[in-house]
């Protein structure tokens, strides 16, 4: 066991956990986020992704260890107080989620995308949530709703999503 | 209306098994699979394991309160091995520690001696041997053995399919907790609470009352936790049971892929006759199902097989036989379509096999034998057909023939590219074909604020079936969404349901929620009718107003509902609905198994590079007939992830066991399921809108599986675009197609 300092969704926490614990397991059971989800534990399916200093990660295969204090740790509890983000806005209004179980992951992997690349094309959107596997097969609509979501980001003037 | 999740969804709030708050002094189970696929247990020793600080308890076979029985149609399947082993991953014990980590260490330590016995994995095999699930059965019409020599061509083949892995997202699991005087309440990843709590009685030896199972949501069924999220419930209410502690059990990816059954892989011999019209005259098959180790739901699903077996096309002589062959693999269960895929898929070869011998185009075969209304299915349901209608406006509104032309053209200009295009119509039918299966409940109260709350037997797995049951109180009382709730499955309140499946849960439980809610609308309306003295029959409710010969009354349904409680008027009722009209006589194989039929058909159009076998879905392209959807927009969405599953199921996923029964295809780098990559590059849907009376809640026809099988046109169209490049390849018919088996193909004969 070890002590280690995290900065999750912008709240300090001081969690004690043996050093290989995957990230994962530290938001769900020591913090208690519950939206970031379990797929495969081997990185493969991207249920599981976070955002680590604003580049998203798979916190299933993300040991505890090699985080530091000083690292921003963002889940989907924290890309928007109010469900106000371009990308959940547009995730409603294309009704994307079946079951939702991976949606938390598909999210996350699409915020970074639109942060990098404001204004991706479908390569430049497939490139980006391949990593991101959805039984329910709600890609044709994954893709429109990033479209939907630039889009909605060019009109506000927010490049925050926000 | 939008899907009452996607709010809670995009928030990461909603709350699957695995995120329900946890019980000081829950324990954490985690089951040893065999790790042979046949054999008798010499030895298990638990001792080392035992010694581990932390562990509670270890179950086996012996530890069994009640049965050791979990098979649902056939009582073949314990639930922890008992000396004998039948299947690679076959749980023979349930560790019980304080934390995961314990019981996953201790599971390293237990100790196992099988004596390994001969394996079986191939379904002729099997059947050769005897070994059987259930005695064969044959559908039959016409007299096949005359109409042979009736036909100008008859051809024989045989076409195989793999399985499929469900990979819901959310593994299968379980979290029993117990309450008082010996209830046991169980959290469930599935799509049969009642089928869970009838396991877990039996296996605990305890009557159903003392069982409560509670179902939230699944992140992903598919078929896959229909039967199989019992073995779970079982072994932690068992070990609740016995040690009066909470008990959870979540699977890790690999061991849900080890244990669990699929998609049936099957194998069959066609034979199909042709008169010198192309009338399809005859048509025989003998299907081969790779069911497992237990029967599980194998019977149902080879009996669907036997029903779809000549999808949408009318042919007056049909013999089709099934043979469900007990193999060493995981018990196969359900999958989306539930054997249907696996029927159609072979009539579709065997209409293929026919157009390449005779030279013509396989469309022309199937556009003049698709079925029409008043023809009878070799099961004897007399058609309402959509077939053709689908067909046609298919071929009109996306321009067949110049999609057509330019195929051709495209190939013609292109050497290292090569396109094809398939049709693929379908008819798939509405109903478990178990007819005492077609009955649902739903439980609608109306508190005195007004607020409104419905229980039904639906499990809510991202059909999207809650939103629609809210329609169906919504549009009866004429109320706002906000005002009413869809609560968790839970047997408690809901007794007896049939599982979430058959594509039918809408219809059964809609149907439930409309009888319950428009009894209670009857009765609001007495009380208004009374307070106002109008004939109740003047009375309506509108917008949260009730209205009298369409003006308004003063009265709204807030103080409606106050007023009938003030009066003691029963604001609640349990709606019980049984589809009408449905019969099947098993010892004939005739009936009208199905409360209706849903058809459609679809386009595919596929590239493939013939340097290196890989390809891509240009387009897909479908009429779908949806009678009068209530809801488009999650109905669409059925239809384009069910294109998605079913162009997965024949071209990427490749199940794959070694000679000994064991997975190899057993993790996500090793299976590969569609990703974003893999998706069609267009989808086009059109509604076939049709007002015909069928027995769907609304008008609005079950979309669930159906959708699944216009995958299977991604197969042909792959086929037929490695023939443009090498058309003397000779291409077994065996799905998936693999970018391997297209490279094969391109070059089969060439070198």
């Amino acid at each position: 066991m070890a002590k280690y300092s995290l900065s999750i969704n912008g709240k300090k926490f001081s969690i004690e956990a043996e050093p290989d614990t995957p990230l994962l397991w530290v938001i769900r059971d020591y913090v208690g986020l519950k939206g970031t989800k379990f797929g495969c534990g081997m990185a493969l399916c991207g249920a599981c992704t976070v955002h680590l200093d604003g580049e998203p990660i798979r916190s299933c295969s993300t040991p505890v260890s090699t985080l530091k204090a000083a690292n921003r740790i963002t889940t989907i509890e924290g890309i928007s107080a109010n469900t106000d983000h371009a990308i959940q806005k547009a995730w409603i209004e294309a009704q994307v989620p079946q079951c939702g179980y991976c949606q938390s992951g598909q999210i996350m992997s699409a915020v970074a995308l639109l942060k990098s690349n404001p204004n991706p094309n479908d390569e430049d959107i497939d490139a980006a949530m391949s990593g991101n596997i959805c039984r329910c097969g709600t890609y044709p609509r994954i893709r429109k709703a990033i479209h939907r979501a630039a889009d909605l980001i060019k009109e506000s003037g927010n490049t925050t999503g926000k | 209306m939008k899907n009452i999740d996607s709010f809670n969804h995009v928030r990461g709030e909603s709350r699957y098994l695995d995120d329900i708050p946890l019980i000081q002094g829950t324990l954490f189970g985690v089951a040893l699979g065999a790790s042979v696929a046949h054999g008798i247990i010499k030895k298990l020793d638990l001792s080392e394991a035992l010694a581990l600080e932390g562990i509670v308890r270890i179950f086996t076979d012996k530890d069994i309160t009640g049965e050791n029985q979990i098979g649902g149609i056939v009582p073949d399947e314990p639930l922890l091995a008992d000396h004998h082993v039948h299947f690679s991953g076959m749980p023979i014990a349930f560790v019980v520690a304080e934390t995961e980590e314990i019981a996953r260490e201790a599971l390293k330590k237990i100790k196992v001696e099988i004596e390994a016995l001969p394996v079986i994995t191939d379904p002729r095999e099997a059947q050769a041997k005897g070994e059987l699930i259930v005695p064969p059965r044959t559908f039959r019409i016409g007299d096949t053995d005359a109409a042979w020599q009736d036909c100008a061509y008859v051809f024989e083949g045989k076409a195989d399919t793999n399985g499929q892995e469900h990979l819901y997202i959310e593994t299968q699991g379980a979290y029993a907790v117990p309450l008082e005087n010996g209830v046991i309440k169980v959290y469930s990843s599935t799509q049969g609470p009642t089928a869970v709590q009838r396991a877990v009685c039996k296996v605990l030896g305890v009557p159903m009352h003392q069982i409560e199972v509670d179902v939230t949501r699944l992140g992903g069924g598919f078929g896959g936790k229909e039967d199989q999220a019992n073995t779970w419930a079982a072994l932690c209410a068992l070990a609740t049971h016995v040690l009066k502690k909470p008990v959870k059990y979540s699977l890790h990816r690999m061991e849900d892929m080890a244990m669990t059954g699929k998609r049936h892989p099957y194998s069959t011999d066609f034979k199909i006759g042709l008169s010198r019209e192309l009338k399809i005259l005859a048509y025989e098959a003998t299907f081969f199902q790779n069911a497992g180790a237990a029967a599980d739901l194998s019977p149902a699903v080879l009996e669907r097989t036997l029903f779809h077996s000549v999808n949408t096309y009318f042919i007056p002589n049909v013999r089709v036989t099934g043979n469900s062959c007990r193999t060493n693999l995981p018990p196969n269960t359900a999958f989306r379509g539930f054997g249907g895929p696996q029927g159609m898929f072979v009539i579709e070869a065997a209409i293929v096999k026919a157009a390449e011998s005779i030279g013509v185009e396989a469309a022309q075969i199937q556009r003049i034998n698709l079925n029409k209304t008043g023809d009878e299915f070799h099961y004897g349901q007399i058609a309402q057909s959509e077939s053709q209608a689908c067909w046609e406006k298919a071929l009109e509104i996306y321009g067949f023939d110049q999609m057509k032309e330019a195929v051709g053209a495209f190939n013609k200009a292109n050497l290292l590219h090569k396109k094809g295009l398939a049709l693929m119509p379908v008819c798939f039918g509405i109903s478990f074909t178990n007819t005492m299966m077609n009955h649902a409940r739903s439980l609608v109260h109306v508190y005195s604020d007004g607020s409104v709350n419905v229980s039904t037997g639906a499990v809510e797995m991202g059909q999207g079936v809650n939103t629609k049951i809210l329609q169906v109180a919504a549009q009866v009382f004429s109320l706002n969404a906000d005002k009413i709730r869809i609560n968790s499955t839970n047997t408690f309140r809901i007794a007896n349901t049939s599982p979430s499946a058959a594509s039918a849960t809408a219809d059964l439980n809609g149907k439930a929620t409309l009888i319950a809610c428009t009894e209670i609308l009857k009765r609001l309306k007495k009380v208004a009718s009374d307070e106002l003295k109008i004939d109740a029959k003047e009375i309506e409710l509108k917008n949260e107003l009730v209205l009298a010969g369409g003006a308004e009354t003063g009265l709204d349904w807030k103080r409606l509902v106050a007023l009938a409680f003030m009066k003691r008027v029963a604001l609640s009722e349990h709606g019980h609905y049984a589809t009408p009209e449905i019969h099947f006589d098993k010892t004939k194989e005739k009936g009208h198994p199905f409360a209706y039929h849903v058809y459609g058909t679809a386009i595919t159009e596929v590239t493939i590079d013939c340097l290196r076998g890989t390809y891509e879905v240009d387009a897909v392209k479908v009429v779908h007939d949806f009678g009068t959807s209530m809801n488009p927009v999650i109905d669409k969405g059925q239809i384009e992830g069910g294109i998605v599953q079913g162009i997965g199921w024949m071209t990427l996923e490749e199940l794959i066991y070694d000679k000994e029964g064991k997975l190899k295809s057993n993790a996500l780098s090793t299976y590969k399921v569609p990703d974003i990559y893999a998706v069609p590059k267009k989808i086009e849907i059109d509604f076939l809108q049709t007002e015909q009376d069928n027995l769907a809640i609304f008008r609005s026809k079950a979309v669930g599986e159906p959708p699944l099988m216009y995958g299977i046109g991604a197969y042909f169209a792959l086929r037929n675009a490695v023939k443009a490049f090498n058309p003397a390849a000779e291409l077994p018919f065996d799905a998936p197609m693999t970018a391997e088996k297209v490279l094969l193909g391109l070059y089969a004969g060439k070198y």
